[in-house]
């Protein structure tokens, strides 16, 4: 079962490793995404000369760790239909475990400072899984999010964390972490990104794995009904709780990923609930139906919110109007929308029609205008009536 | 400085001279505020550094400045701007660095992510930093600038620590404005002169809660327990841009202390005076404040009403000297009703300006012994120990990289002509008073004092 | 002399008024997600939105009204009839508001799975953060003589204590809402007619109510007293681009203390988060922002259901 060509319906498949077989375009797409994946420093460099201010390593670096921990939302998200909105707490878990052990143990070791951010985010992600088992649904949500608030208020009271400021992540005299003892100077910050790189990769492939398991299928029993699930076998509490210490492990990551790539953590970019909210929207408008949407989500985030605030002061509204269009337009999200019977497909053909109607037979287009005329017409009258009725009472 | 009566008169000192007096160059003396009583309009004209001109290229020289521009901090953060770029706009005028090279100074807010737009100063290749406002900015910052190896003159973020433990030994990181040490000594030596150290036994402390504002509270908790051994009874810490104040403002109330030191800043100060004067705390208390001036265009009339309020204002008050005898100090408040959002410049807009006018002189006194534009490790050397004027004065930056100047106080009162409040009564207290000497940590020195 | 105790009961009163403002946001929230079923994130932003409203409001309506100086009782009725004129005007430019968003964005979603509506309040709540900074900027705005004004009016004189007059007059308006509240919801036939269309949504259409127009009547309810919120909070402070985020943070925890849904719990929710955080900035200045959360997250594990609610019963 080895990296190979394979016959697939009478056409030639490319088979990356055991059990993933790509058609060849997909896995054209796959190798393009990973040279991207790593061309970015030097892309960045050409970004540079062309001005092209967003085109940069800390703001792409930004939307992959961000990404990474939304693909491990995805887990809840997608497969039991549970909606986190505290992740930011395992992403600031992870963010501020490197902090505190660079600055109080003098911790000088980039693999160390990582490993422990994943595994202190792991523990937090396995103590709020156990508690919030039990629920699902918006109870669910608003409980990630108290535990969410919580370890931001935590961060935000203790001047030992650093209270509003947070804290810097700059251990020992070459005032920055070292990989395999070895001082990175200049280089830190690409060196880093390439870990990051590797890191992502890594972690989708893991979750890759799991979501062609047996697992993934359980998960989603569970995510459709979960009474029914139960009736039928599955260990619903430890399987959730599972998939809840999973999504943890990539928050942690993520998380110290973040703090050692730009060396300050703060309680309001780590832990506040509107950075939970942004972990799902990002799944969201990558499309939380596939594996790559919540990465690509991320970086898309990111760099459409740097972006906008280059360009105009209203770069929120921006944002809203995209997550609305979002919302109304694109439900599977960019990744999810490119696929087979994505909207841009329907759209395409749907506008071929159109434009076919309109060729042989013109007076289409006015029923067109008095239907969208009558519609618009409609609308106008529902409102009238509701602000009348709102402003003299029910009838 | 000489009188604009007597210009012409002054015993023989010629333009030259007087050019020289001020630093030596155009520039100099159009920073300084002096353009108009040494004559001509300030262009260049091959004053100083002219003779190193011709190596010395025309292209613009990049400047990026990090500032709140929006928002409550924004109130603050904008004073900074503006004062920026006045000093920019007369270097400009005065022909550009060296007379050649003009300014142009990009101005970037520092609330959302300061590291990222700073770190995009720099991959854009910019040869000068300025701010930030925020000291918690200026910790995150400071390392990176050393790392970067491009001057950054801060105007304000002015915590303790930044020097002393944060960037212990700065190369490239400067700071323009009197740091909270300075601030601090100044109010307690204030409260003493104005209430006596024997009326003065219990404190308290209504302070922004972050950095800053514990810094500070820490450090004049210690300067007035050394002046007049005094107890604090009370310490609250507000967030910055709080809303609702009154929790801590009935404490103080019940606490009824001699003094009530705060360094709520900006927007802050109103809501703060305007819940005290509500909560009749101006009753139980004298409020003691570093830079509740920095409100001065904001705050109004009623929140000053009945108060006995003492506020420094770093190292500039407009009005002393008073600008009626001062032309420099005139022509600034003038220029400043020329900007928008700057109706009475306080110390900020003087943070802003003197970051620019330190570095500027001190540019051009490099290009004036080199004869080339200097690198940006021979511009640190010379900012160490470096002194030059702005209408606020003479400054110096010291060896330790931390501006020095003299400090002001005063009584806070509303001017209904101004429109704002205004500092009466103030009085000045040099670096000698205010500021340990350079080597020493400020809680050493100040655990020194015998009184 | 201050008293300990005098200072312990200023202290409580000052989270009364908060938790007072803050029930009037909470309230709207949590009729809205119990009889909507939608979380409102962009609700924050409803209350910012009416603060700035309200500034130009104050402004119009104190400097249009010749009030008479003097400082007698004319005075003072004078001034708080026109303060609380001011207030509700804010309270009714907030329903058009509400109308369109609910008629416009939000109706399309119900049936859509949670997430988007999750995903489109949020957006909402850019949204209109974003047409606040467009109408006003981005500095923070502050009445002029409403607080002082009505600061010289009397009250906790009499009682020995000091407390501004302000905020008695903020507790005084929370209570008659509150009240006004529950009497339009028992007692009215058209909060009657809300309440059977939350707890039993087919019933309802089946003796012809129009759920649509309850729907966007409860969400401009909603909008109205997040709007009216607004107005009372800011004349001692100001209005800033930020103040929205707060109030809907905390009234989560408000409508889980008190339950999803119930009007009841709401009220007793928010005064219960408002005093609590009043005493612990005195007391325990780190808890002030944990200790509501820590709260939330008990009553989540140990009674879901809140203290008082159920799905549907507002009252």
């Amino acid at each position: 079962m080895s990296p190979g060509l394979v016959d697939r319906d009478g056409e030639t498949h490319v088979r990356v490793i055991q059990g993933l077989v790509l058609s060849k375009r997909r896995f054209a797409g796959l190798l393009l995404g990973v040279v991207f994946l790593f061309a970015v420093p030097d892309l960045v460099r050409v970004a540079q000369a062309l001005d092209i201010s967003f085109f940069q390593l800390g703001v792409i670096h930004r939307g992959l760790v961000f990404g990474f921990a939304a693909v491990g939302l995805n887990l809840l998200l997608r497969h039991t239909e549970l909606v986190s909105f505290g992740h930011a707490a395992f992403f600031g878990t992870g963010a501020y475990t490197a902090a505190v052990t660079a600055v109080y143990l003098d911790v000088t070791s980039l693999l160390i400072l990582l490993l422990l951010a994943t595994a202190i985010g792991t523990v937090m992600a396995g103590i709020i899984g156990a508690l919030s088992l039990r629920h699902t649904g918006l109870y669910f949500a608003l409980l990630t999010l108290a535990f969410g608030q919580l370890l931001y208020a935590i961060a935000l009271g203790q001047s030992a964390l650093g209270g509003s400021d947070g804290m810097p992540v700059r251990p020992g005299e070459a005032n920055e972490p070292l990989l395999l003892g070895q001082s990175l100077g200049d280089a830190y910050g690409i060196i880093l990104y390439y870990i990051t790189a590797i890191i992502v990769l890594v972690g989708l492939l893991v979750m890759w794995r799991i979501v062609n398991s047996p697992f993934r299928y359980a998960l989603d029993a569970i995510g459709q009904d979960r009474t029914r699930a139960e009736f039928i076998g599955l260990p619903v509490r430890r399987y959730v709780w599972v998939a809840f210490v999973i999504s943890g492990v990539y928050g942690g990551v993520a998380g110290g990923l973040f703090a050692v790539f730009r060396q300050y953590v703060t309680p309001a970019g780590t832990l506040y609930f509107l950075q939970s909210g942004d972990i799902l929207y990002m799944a969201i408008l990558g499309g939380f139906k596939t594996l790559l949407g919540p990465l690509v989500g991320g970086v898309l985030l990111v760099v459409l919110e740097f972006v906008g605030r280059s360009v105009t002061p209203y770069f929120e509204f921006l944002t809203g109007a995209v997550l609305v269009i979002l919302v109304f337009g694109f439900p599977e999200g960019i990744v999810g929308s490119i696929g087979e019977d994505g909207v841009f497909r329907r759209a395409l053909a749907r506008g071929k029609r159109g434009a076919a109607d309109l060729r042989e037979n013109p007076s289409v287009a006015g029923d067109w205008a008095r239907r969208i005329g009558g519609g618009l017409r409609r609308q106008i009258d529902e409102s009238l009536t509701t602000l009348r009725v709102i402003v003299f009472g029910v009838s | 400085m000489v009188r604009k009566g007597t210009q012409h008169d002054a015993g023989g000192i010629d333009r030259r001279g007087l050019l020289k007096a001020v630093g030596g160059t155009a520039v100099a003396a159009a920073l300084a505020g002096c353009s108009s009583l040494i004559g001509g309009d300030g262009e260049g004209d091959g004053d100083g550094a002219g003779a190193a001109a011709g190596t010395v290229t025309s292209d613009p020289i990049e400047a990026g400045m990090l500032t709140f521009t929006r928002g409550a901090a924004g109130v603050l953060g904008i004073q900074a701007q503006r004062g920026a770029e006045l000093a920019v706009q007369r270097i400009n005028d005065a022909g550009g660095i060296a007379g050649k090279r003009e300014v142009n100074l990009d101005v970037v807010d520092e609330g959302d992510s300061p590291l990222d737009s700073y770190n995009q100063f720099i991959e854009e290749g910019k040869d000068v930093t300025f701010g930030p406002i925020s000291s918690g900015t200026h910790a995150q910052i400071a390392p990176e600038v050393e790392s970067n190896e491009v001057v950054n003159v801060g105007t304000d973020g002015t915590v303790t620590t930044l020097y002393e433990e944060t960037v212990p030994d700065p190369t490239y990181s400067f700071r323009f404005q009197n740091y909270d040490v300075m601030e601090c000594v100044t109010m307690a030596r204030e409260a003493v002169s104005r209430l006596g150290a024997d009326n003065i036994e219990t404190v308290a402390g209504v302070n922004p809660g972050y950095t800053f504002g514990e810094d500070e509270m820490a450090v004049f908790t210690q300067a007035i327990q050394k002046l007049t051994g005094a107890e604090v009874v009370y310490e609250g810490f507000p967030e910055l841009g709080a809303s609702d104040m009154s929790n801590h403002i009935t404490s103080v109330n019940d606490e009824q202390p001699d003094v009530t030191f705060t360094s709520l800043w900006g927007g802050d100060v109103t809501t703060f005076l305007r819940q005290a004067s509500a909560n009749d705390m101006y009753d139980n208390t004298t409020v003691v404040g570093s830079i509740l001036y920095s409100a001065a265009g904001d705050v109004p009339a009623d929140a000053l009403e009945g108060a006995e309020l003492y506020s420094g204002s770093r190292n500039f008050y407009w009005d002393h000297p008073q600008t009626g005898n001062w032309q420099p100090g005139q022509d600034l408040f003038d220029a400043a009703q020329d900007q928008d959002g700057v109706s009475i410049p306080n110390a900020h807009y003087m943070s802003g300006y003197g970051a620019v006018t330190a570095w500027a002189t001190a540019v051009e006194k490099a290009i004036d012994v080199l004869g080339t534009y200097p690198t940006q490790e021979q511009i640190a050397t010379v900012l160490e120990g470096h002194g030059f004027f702005t209408p606020a004065g003479y400054h110096v930056m010291a060896a330790d990289h931390q501006g020095m100047s003299n400090a002001v106080a005063g009584q806070m009162v509303y001017d209904d002509d101004l429109g704002g409040a205004r500092l009466e009564d103030v009085n000045i207290y040099s670096p000698t008073e205010t500021a340990p000497p350079p080597g020493t940590p400020a809680s050493d020195w100040l655990e020194s004092w015998t009184g | 002399m201050a008293s300990g105790l005098e200072t312990f009961i200023v202290q409580t009163l000052n989270g009364l008024q908060f938790g007072f403002v803050l029930f009037l946001v909470a309230s709207g929230l949590t009729v809205i997600l119990g009889i909507l079923d939608v979380l409102n994130l962009a609700h924050g932003e409803l209350f910012a939105f009416g603060a700035y409203v309200s500034v130009g409001v104050f402004g119009y309506i104190t400097g249009a009204i010749a009030i008479p100086a003097g400082g007698g009782i004319v005075t003072n009725v004078v001034f708080v009839l026109a303060i609380l004129a001011a207030i509700v005007v804010t309270g009714l430019v907030l329903v058009p508001v509400g109308v369109i968003f609910e008629s416009v964005f939000i109706r399309p979603i119900y049936e859509r799975d949670q997430v988007y509506q999750l995903v489109l309040t949020f957006a909402l709540l850019l949204i209109i953060l974003d047409v606040t900074k467009f109408i006003w900027g981005d500095v923070p705005i502050r009445t002029d003589s409403v607080y002082s004004g009505i600061n010289q009016i009397p009250t906790s004189e009499f009682l020995g204590i000091n407390f501004p007059t302000y905020n008695v007059f903020a507790i005084l308006l929370g209570a008659v809402v509150v009240g006004g509240l529950f009497y339009f919801f028992e007692r009215t036939k058209t909060g009657r007619i809300i309440r059977a269309t939350a707890i039993n949504r087919e019933m309802a259409t089946a003796i012809g109510v129009s759920t649509d127009r309850v729907f966007t009547l409860v969400f401009a309810l909603g909008a109205f007293l997040a709007g009216i919120a607004g107005a009372v909070r800011v004349p001692p402070t100001a209005a800033t681009l930020d103040m929205g985020t707060n109030p809907l943070v905390l009234s989560f925890v408000v409508i889980v203390i008190g339950g999803l849904g119930s009007l009841r719990g709401a009220f007793v929710g928010a005064v219960a988060v408002g005093v609590l955080r009043s005493w612990m900035i005195t007391f325990y200045p780190p808890g002030e922002v944990a200790a509501p959360f820590a709260i939330m997250a008990v009553i989540l594990l140990v009674k879901p259901e809140g203290l008082f609610g159920t799905w549907g019963e507002t009252a």
